[in-house]
């Protein structure tokens, strides 16, 4: 440190000082309140408090309900990661040929990421509406089946998750086709000519090149999935029908704030951190050392 | 010309001054759509008739997100002089400490103030042994809103709609058969409409008298008659009868649009429904079982609490804004422009002189409903509970499972007891 500022023996200090502060005000702090009120019980008015040890996280393990939001969770963010990823990819991939209108496609599929969440969740919600939807109306065309997304718990969750992805598809492909034009054609037109066909290409040449575009997307969704679909939840479900769709964020939301259990939540919110930590730890060692940085 | 700018100035300092001298109250409340306009003139009024009182108010969500943020509000210094409360969080407000019960507000402020005033079973819903401790603001009911026209078209008289259980079967199927609609029937508040079945069969919700004689325990479902309430919901939902839309006001808009019939709701979406249904608008008392015992429908909607640790200026100031809201005049417009109840009998009474009633009987039915139902039982008067919000999610999570086939009604049933009776023991210890 010192040797860059010779004679400056705190300048470094307090040049890092605001971004210190600020993490440890905005996160430190209440990550540390967090931990602590976790082992408390606390009347709603905060005018009685009572010491319980473990048992806001025994109550966790104990209910089979928080097995079944972290499967729920598991499930959503699977399809909005693997389904949203896929879908972009292949989008990425068409808008890159040289076709005519190239541009427009380009735009018409990056707009959706301008929407937040809660608007994008507010166009599905009205589309699958039981009662007025289009989307309900049409899929009964086709199939005759009524869909009900206030009732039917797969259903809530399948057009959560899709809507979800859908909101991310134009992030996903914009970064994608940014990966897709840094592969060198030479490489592409090299293992043509080597006789690999369209979809070896694909495999053994394109996709090991865009792996670091992939592996931080990976990242980005599964945050995505995790925590930020949170807006979409609330305007779609509510966490319902039967808590069909009560991902671990929206669950610890609403026994915080509607049920007013903060102390369970706070337990909640450790627990759900330790596991995204793990998955974030998970990701960075081996999807990130798996990923082909040089060339 | 010194001079007269000179006293331009102090004219204008003195302005100033005297707009300082003015009381400030914040007013958090959660009234949305087309209540929002009403609540808001009101209270521009009252500020335009009270120069040294300013009331603010300020829209912060449902009742749910008004109710989290008071509670946060209050613990961070920050909360308004008085909120609007939904009765499910009755009971948490009388345990928070954080309020002053409505009426002591009078004797602080030397004043007198007859309670008798209120529509009598608002009083008792709202009411600790004899007093009140909110004031009596937004109240309704539920009732059964149908489309004429579509019994019409099934060739059915317009003016029978089922008034039991059994009839919204055969009225049901009646009006599937005659191709007018796909689904019949839908609830707002579904959580609250289990309620109200329960009360309007004067059965009881949970034990200590519904936690009105005390702290309650354990809440008294699953018992037959809960399990039959569920039961019947679920085989409507199998015969395509009724369609669950979700909570609070999602089920209106099918409604008014005409894609089902039948809609048990809150009488605050009277006006609402009313101004947008382009057919004619029918409303009835709640579907019975006519071989249970008859209770009485119970009152929802919210109430006004003030919050305590205020100066004696702001009190007044709160105090005559709840005075202002009793006048005839505003608690009729209140009642005209959302199809809440009047919370004055006076205003009952002007309302049935003017002949309001005869020209709009739909703003009578909730009323005759709750007028005429049994007001002395705690099964009759309504449920409070400490955690009710919670216990309301679990039981809309009940209903939920019950109505796609996922669990038993009984089955669904016992789990969100199980989880009530969790709820309710936690919420003892902390508050006793």
């Amino acid at each position: 440190m010192e040797a860059k500022f010779p004679g400056y023996r705190l300048l470094p200090y307090l040049l890092i000082f605001p971004s210190v502060a600020v993490i440890a005000v905005f996160l430190v702090v209440p990550f540390v309140q967090a931990v602590h009120q976790s082992f408390y019980r606390t009347s709603p008015f905060g005018t009685t408090t009572r010491f319980v040890g473990w048992d806001n996280y025994a109550q966790i393990f104990s209910t089979p309900e928080y097995v079944r939001s972290l499967l729920t969770t598991l499930g959503f963010a699977g399809l909005v990661i693997v389904g949203g990823l896929s879908v972009s990819l292949g989008i990425a991939i068409l808008v890159t040929r040289r076709i005519r209108g190239l541009g427009f496609y380009q735009v018409a599929f990056i707009w959706t990421y301008a929407l937040s969440p809660a608007v994008a969740g507010m166009i599905w919600a009205l589309l699958f509406d039981p009662a007025v939807g289009l989307g309900t109306y049409v899929i009964q065309l086709i199939s005759g089946y009524r869909i009900n997304m206030m009732v039917q718990g797969t259903a809530a969750l399948l057009i959560a998750a899709t809507a979800a992805a859908w909101n991310m598809l134009g992030y996903n492909i914009c970064f994608f086709i940014a990966g897709l034009q840094n592969v060198p054609k030479e490489f592409e037109e090299a293992a043509r000519v080597d006789g690999a066909g369209v979809w070896k290409t694909f495999w053994q040449v394109t996709f090991p090149m865009i792996s670091p575009t992939t592996a931080f997307l990976l990242f980005v969704n599964m945050v995505y999935a995790f925590f930020q679909v949170f807006g979409l939840i609330d305007v779609m479900t509510q966490g319902g029908p039967g808590g069909a769709t009560e991902i671990l964020v929206y669950k610890l939301y609403r026994d915080a704030f509607i049920r007013l259990r903060g102390n369970f939540a706070s337990a909640q919110s450790v627990v759900l951190f330790v596991l995204v930590a793990a998955a974030a730890l998970f990701q960075l060692r081996v999807a990130t050392r798996k990923a082909v940085y040089s060339r | 010309m010194k001079r007269a700018l000179m006293i331009a100035v102090l004219a204008a300092l003195v302005a100033v001054g005297l707009a300082e001298a003015k009381t400030t109250v914040e007013f958090w409340h959660a009234m949305s759509g087309s209540r929002l306009k009403v609540l808001e003139k009101i209270v521009s009024d009252f500020n335009a008739a009270h120069p040294d009182i300013e009331v603010r108010p300020v829209f912060t969500g449902t009742y749910e997100e008004t109710l989290t943020k008071f509670i946060a509000a209050y613990r961070a210094g920050t909360a308004p002089n008085f909120v609007q409360v939904y009765e499910v969080g009755t009971q948490t407000m009388i345990d928070s400490g954080a309020i002053i019960p409505v009426y002591q507000i009078p004797g602080m402020l030397g004043e007198t103030w007859d309670w008798a005033q209120y529509v009598r079973p608002i009083v008792l819903y709202y009411s600790v042994g004899d007093n009140l401790w909110s004031f009596p603001f937004n109240s309704s009911t539920s009732m059964l809103y149908y489309n004429k026209d579509h019994f019409r078209q099934a060739g059915l008289d317009p003016n029978k709609p089922p008034t039991t259980w059994d009839e919204m079967f055969r009225v049901g199927r009646e009006l599937l058969r005659a191709g007018v609609v796909a689904n019949v029937l839908s609830f707002g508040w579904p959580d609250w409409q289990f309620e109200q079945q329960l009360a309007v069969h004067n059965y009881l919700y949970a034990d200590n008298g519904n936690g009105r004689a005390g702290l309650a325990n354990e809440v008294t479902w699953p018992d037959p008659f809960s399990i039959r309430v569920f039961t019947t919901w679920t085989e409507l939902a199998r015969e395509g009868i009724f369609l669950y839309g979700g909570p609070e006001y999602n089920a209106n808009s099918a409604f008014t649009s005409g894609q089902i019939s039948m809609l048990l709701q809150s009488t605050s979406s009277l006006d609402g429904i009313m101004r947008t249904a382009q057919f004619e608008v029918g409303t009835t008392f709640l579907p019975r079982f006519p071989d249970e015992p008859r209770g009485n429908s119970v009152v929802g909607g919210g109430s006004l609490w003030v919050r305590k640790g205020q100066s004696v200026e702001e009190l007044r100031a709160v105090w005559e804004f709840f005075k202002y809201l009793s006048q005839t005049e505003v608690a009729i417009y209140w009642h005209k422009g959302t199809g809440y109840f009047p919370a004055t009998n006076a205003a009952l009474k002007q309302l049935m002189d003017d002949g309001w009633f005869a020209q709009s009987p739909n703003h009578l039915t909730a009323f005759l409903q709750i007028l005429s139902g049994r007001q002395d039982t705690a099964a009759s008067i309504g449920v409070r509970l400490g955690p009710f919000v919670e216990i309301r999610d679990y039981v809309r999570a009940a209903l939920e499972k019950a109505v796609a086939g996922t669990l038993s009604p009984e089955a669904a049933l016992a789990e969100a007891a199980a989880k009530a009776n969790r709820a309710l023991r936690e919420y003892q210890e902390l508050v006793k």
